[in-house]
């Protein structure tokens, strides 16, 4: 034994939970458990981390680097990817401080102490479902089906399980079926899932900080995930004399029950709305033999759902089904003797059904502070996941906002419950589901059946085709289909169904005539299928990319059509490269190659490096001074500003050959670009529409952009260019990623660049497209004692024999230390500490990009100050200490995609900032909103 | 730094012998890149030698940024330190070859001016067949030490090969 004092008080490890200490050059965690201290060695057996910065539960520490759990009383480790337990000290209290015996415990922390094959550990998570419907039933039996092995609880309001809703307005309303029929769940399913299912217990509240819900009598319940499956309700009217009569709603099954006695009571049925459910009564009413009147305020049926052509013929079978229209009438009161209009007339009736619409059950979570629709619901993504990770919303109260484009859609069908609850109960298992379907919906109606497929609206045209039954497609304005409405061609239908799949144009003529074969349509026009069907972002949103981003050939035409060549500013050299009348310098813009040179009025020109004549690339020096430019193939000469000076034998020779007499020189310069420059960096355009580059930066990227590019002239200190073998959006991407800084760069943290406690940010523009990558190094004197050790623990006595490339010298307008800034699409510009530069990104397809580093310093540098810039390059560039590791962690991601069949990405971390300026390093939230600007640029 | 009582003479016997013992120096040097430990590397160098490696480019146009830039051994040190225990790259081979050893002087005293080409083949796992990484010129200068042993008291090399293929792992 070898007790050893540690200076550290019990009650300061007690009150801090762990606590790191250094003793005797050991390098220990001190852990509180149940009101013991225990000791073990602090660096993870697995790799180098600090156990004391993991995380303590059930006895157990977990590595903060790849989740290693050690047994913190025995060290014993549990399970991979730790095989080799941790050494264990005994401890004991003197006095109120801890000594620590520095002989490790025998058994423990010898190499081939292996850890015994576990058991996969039992799952604790608690999911609970709020609703007990269609779609929260649906949800809890997809989250089983896809392996989901914690407990679920499922809250009801209603006395009944769940049950389906669509037969309420039909069989089961005519007394045809029971509502056992409509059950969701087989008997005996509840109990085979391990459903705890509680009826009659409505939720009164959320506690997300809490993470419980609250029910009717103060009872709480915590979840680890929550699903809300609340629905809708009926939507309210409120009526003139209202209080004289009984308004029937229908939602749920004790309104069903109710008005299936009323409508065989009654005599005469008044419905008031001319939707679905509306014109469904009406048809139940008739079915009973009861007259029925149909009152719809707009002038036609479904004006808001369908385009005129389907809903008209809607109201006309329902006219031929001996239903009363009234279209266009306001109802001004009811009464026993029936619904008076506006117009003053009045429809008897004994019976009055309001049909006007539901209203999503939004409130739980609208008082929880979860992000709700303006027009109510609970906004998702496309894994059903609200604003809040941890909580799912599903069925008819989801609004699915696309993460692209912002559009919300909120949908009320027995189809959209079900896919919903898959998708949600898929994440929740850990298996989102990958694939959208194409929106269906039934009717019941007048002893037919109408179907939905697709999304119809208002204002699509539409053409009718009167095969078997009348079926009406709905054309987009690019005659694409878009949806279908089918009054009882099956055929007609599943055609229709892969047309919108397909998204072909497809011929109006064609599409009418019965005559025609549907699939054979299909067949001629699949061959040419447009990019946005043949490239589908993966349904889970932008939590994923898809290797196709990285690898096809047609999306990177598409990338320097719509991006390089498009509305965006493009880097292409320093002012400091041409300070003389001719100077020139080669560069680029994406992939195309383009000459920058001043000319004699001072002006910076950038054109295309290509004749007009035979696209010789005509300049062929990297840099130079010239008067003119000549194509060394044909002689065509060109001014500094890319017109077109000279056309050897132009007039031909003794009146024979030559150009034509319409050649215009004028009409045949190089093709130039759109320049603007901002303190001494020149960038160009292809696009005459990008907007000012201030405003393309924005303000925030402004400032750190200024505060490299300050104003002060720039002395260029020399270039380094490599060719990367990976896409080039890796590279940006790779700049949006904070989270590999310390994992990858192990020299960052060795040698103290990058410590925790440092304080650094991951900002991004509005748009999502440039950011900043900004740390601060902390000197010297700030870094505490505990980072210090820590900073050693990863590497143990590596100090740098020549600590003078870690200097900072501060210089700059800014609180960081370190920016690294992309400029979207092709620009970064490199501010590490006192080494400065720009890299440009010329991309070589989808598979390949060179980089082109321009390295400088400023004009009024001391020799002493620019020869600390050019030690400290050691750190970037294709040699530099962090540099090539980035250089080679691209390839190996591009080699992973090309040498395996098409995947995805996963992009998911920190879900709580969905895309943007993210709080923590640990996040993958700018990246997301790359590929969001991205897909909007591309339209994909 | 010249401390050997003889007097310097820069003739052409004097420059075939010093070519031979950079020949030797060069060799030994390339295998320590290629087969030896990296630690070993800057044991070539003298205290406050300079060391860069730069495309022809910067070189020309007298731009002084280097890939790799050390002002003294210490740098060195750290650079082979730091690319042995921290760097992560791909697993590859790499083979130096140097020819066309040039005595361009012999300075009073006693430095040795000499220019040597250069090439550098990679291998890489997933490129067994080789590349060539870099081809180039390196402009030293020597310092003949008290047991005649040469040491290198700046080595600049400058590569025609101006793209690099993906990083430079490696000093050259
Ligand atoms: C009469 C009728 C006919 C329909 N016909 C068709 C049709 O023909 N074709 C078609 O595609 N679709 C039809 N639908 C639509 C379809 O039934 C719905 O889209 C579907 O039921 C939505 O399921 P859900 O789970 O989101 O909501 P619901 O099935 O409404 O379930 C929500 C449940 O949550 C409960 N709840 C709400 N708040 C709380 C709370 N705070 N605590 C506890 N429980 C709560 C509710 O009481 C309810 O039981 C019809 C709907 C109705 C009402």
């Amino acid at each position: 034994m070898s007790f050893q004092l540690t200076n550290v008080p019990a009650a300061q490890v007690h009150g801090a939970g762990a606590m790191a200490v250094e003793v005797d050059g050991l390098r220990l965690a001190l852990f509180s458990l149940d009101g013991e201290i225990f000791a073990t060695g602090n660096i993870c057996t697995h790799a180098f981390a600090l156990l004391t910065d993991g995380h303590v539960e059930n006895g157990c520490v977990e590595c903060p680097l790849h989740q290693g759990l050690f047994d913190i009383r025995t060290g014993k480790a549990q399970g991979t990817p730790v095989t080799k337990d941790i050494a264990t000290y005994a401890v004991k209290i003197d006095e109120g401080i801890v000594w620590v015996d520095t002989q490790p415990r025998a058994g423990a922390g010898e190499a081939g102490g292996r850890a015994a094959a576990l058991a996969a550990p039992a799952d604790f998570r608690r999911l609970v479902i709020v609703g007990a419907g269609q779609a929260g039933a649906e949800a809890a039996r997809r989250a089983r089906a896809e392996g989901f092995a914690g407990t679920i609880t499922m809250l009801g309001d209603e006395p009944h399980p769940p049950y389906e809703r669509p037969p309420l307005s039909k069989d089961l309303l005519l007394g045809k079926t029971t509502l056992a029929d409509a059950h969701v769940f087989d008997a005996g399913e509840a109990e085979a899932l391990k459903l705890e299912l509680r009826l009659s217990t409505p939720v009164a509240s959320i506690d997300r900080d809490k993470q419980a819900v609250v029910l009717g009598d103060g009872e709480t319940l915590a979840y680890d995930m929550l699903v809300l499956a609340t629905g809708a309700e009926a939507r309210r009217i409120d009526l003139p004399g209202a209080e004289t009569v009984t308004l029937h709603y229908l939602r749920d099954a004790k309104d069903s029950e109710a008005l299936g006695k009323a409508l065989r009571a009654a005599e005469s049925v008044v419905v008031i709305g001319g939707g679905f459910i509306g014109l469904e009564l009406a048809s139940a009413a008739r079915a009973l033999g009861k007259s029925a009147t149909v009152i719809e305020a707009q002038d036609r049926l479904l004006q808001r759902l369908l385009p005129p052509e389907p809903a008209e013929f809607l109201a006309w079978v329902a006219e031929q089904n001996d239903v009363a229209l009234r279209l266009g009438a306001g109802v001004a009161r009811v009464g026993p003797e029936g619904v008076t209009l506006t117009d003053g007339t009045t429809v008897a009736a004994d019976c009055i059904v309001v049909g006007i619409g539901a209203r999503p059950r939004d409130d739980l979570a609208r008082a929880a502070g979860l992000e709700t629709a303006a027009t109510g619901g609970i906004v998702v993504n496309g894994l059903n996941r609200s604003s809040d990770p941890a909580i799912y919303a599903v069925g008819d109260v989801a609004v699915l906002r696309d993460s692209v484009t912002g559009a919300e859609a909120r949908m009320e069908s027995w189809q959209n419950a079900n896919l919903s609850a898959a998708r949600a109960g898929g994440a929740i298992a850990g298996k989102p589901q990958i694939g959208t379907d194409v929106p269906w919906f039934w009717s019941d109606l007048f002893g037919g059946t109408l179907q939905i497929v697709g999304a119809p609206a208002a204002d699509q045209t539409c053409v009718r085709r009167d095969g078997e039954a009348p079926v009406f497609f709905c054309l987009d304005a690019d005659n694409r289909v878009a949806a279908c409405i089918d009054f009882g061609d099956a055929e007609a239908l599943r055609a229709a169904r892969q047309m919108i799949e397909a998204g072909q144009p497809v011929d109006r003529a064609a599409l009418a005539d019965p005559d025609t074969n549907l699939f054979q349509i299909e067949d001629d026009d699949m061959k040419m299928l447009p990019i946005e069907k043949r490239f589908a972002w993966p349904a889970a949103g932008l939590d994923r990319v898809p290797d196709w981003a990285y690898t096809n050939k047609e999306i990177y035409d598409r990338e320097v059509e719509r991006i390089f060549h498009g509305k965006t500013w493009n880097y292409v050299g320093l002012e400091a490269e041409v300070p003389e009348a001719g100077d020139f310098v080669r560069s680029y813009v994406g992939p195309t190659p383009v000459v920058m040179v001043r000319d004699h009025d001072g002006g910076i020109n950038v054109f295309e490096n290509r004749c007009s004549h035979r696209a010789a690339e005509f300049c062929r020096e990297l840099r130079g001074n010239t008067e003119e430019f000549v194509c060394p193939y044909h002689q065509w000469s060109y001014d500094l500003k890319g017109n077109l000076a000279g056309v050897p034998f132009r007039r031909g020779v003794n009146g024979e050959g030559g150009m034509g007499p319409d050649f215009r020189p004028e009409n045949h310069g190089v093709k130039k670009l759109f320049v603007t420059q901002r303190n001494g960096a020149v960038f160009a355009s292809f696009s005459d529409a990008v907007e000012p580059l201030e405003e393309y930066l924005g303000e925030e990227m402004l400032t750190d952009f200024d505060a490299v590019f300050n104003g002060k002239k720039l002395t260029v200190l020399g270039h380094y260019r490599h060719t990367l073998m990976g896409n080039w959006k890796l590279y940006p991407e790779n700049l949006k990623d904070p989270y590999h800084a310390t994992l990858l760069h192990t020299f960052l943290v060795t040698f103290g660049l990058l410590v925790a406690g440092n304080k650094s940010a991951m900002i991004v523009d509005p748009s999502g497209r440039h950011s900043t990558m900004a740390s601060a190094k902390s000197d010297g004197a700030a870094v505490s004692d505990e980072n210090k050790a820590e900073m050693r623990a990863y590497r143990d006595g590596l100090t740098l024999s020549d600590p003078r490339m870690m200097d900072f010298i501060p210089e700059f307008d800014s609180p960081w230390s370190v920016t690294m800034q992309v400029v979207w699409p092709g620009l970064i510009v490199q501010r590490e500490m006192n080494t400065l530069g720009v890299r440009q990104i010329v991309p070589n397809g989808p598979n390949e990009f060179t980089m082109i580093w321009t390295m400088f310093g400023y004009e009024d540098d001391t020799e002493e100050m620019t020869r600390h810039r050019l030690r400290q390059g050691n750190l970037m560039g294709p040699a530099g200490f962090l540099g090539l590791e980035d250089n080679e962690a691209i390839k190996f991601v591009q080699d992973g995609m090309l040498n395996s069949t098409g995947g995805e990405h996963l992009v998911v971390l920190d879900p709580k900032v969905p895309t943007g300026t993210s709080t923590t390093l640990i996040s993958e939230a700018a990246i997301r909103a790359m590929y969001k600007h991205w897909r909007q640029e591309m339209g994909l | 730094m010249n401390t050997m009582a003889a007097p310097v003479v820069d003739d052409a016997a004097a420059r075939r012998a010093a070519r031979l013992d950079i020949e030797e120096f060069n060799a030994a040097y390339c295998t320590v890149l290629d087969d030896g430990a990296l630690e070993d590397w800057p044991e070539f160098f003298t205290e406050d030698a300079f060391y860069n490696i730069t495309s022809r480019e910067n070189f020309d146009h007298g731009r002084p940024v280097g890939l790799v830039y050390c002002e003294n051994k210490a740098m060195l040190k750290d650079r082979a330190l730091a690319i042995a225990k921290t760097s992560m790259f791909g697993p590859r081979y790499l083979r130096h070859y140097m020819t066309n050893t040039q005595v361009t002087g012999i300075e009073p005293d006693g430095t040795i001016c000499a220019t040597v080409n250069y090439i550098l083949i990679e291998t890489l796992a997933e490129l067994p067949e080789g590349r060539l990484h870099q081809a180039g010129r390196m402009i030293d200068r020597f310092q003949r030490q008290e047991d005649g042993s040469l040491l290198l008291s700046s080595r600049i090399a400058v590569y025609d090969t101006l793209l690099v293929p993906n990083a430079l792992v490696l000093p050259v």
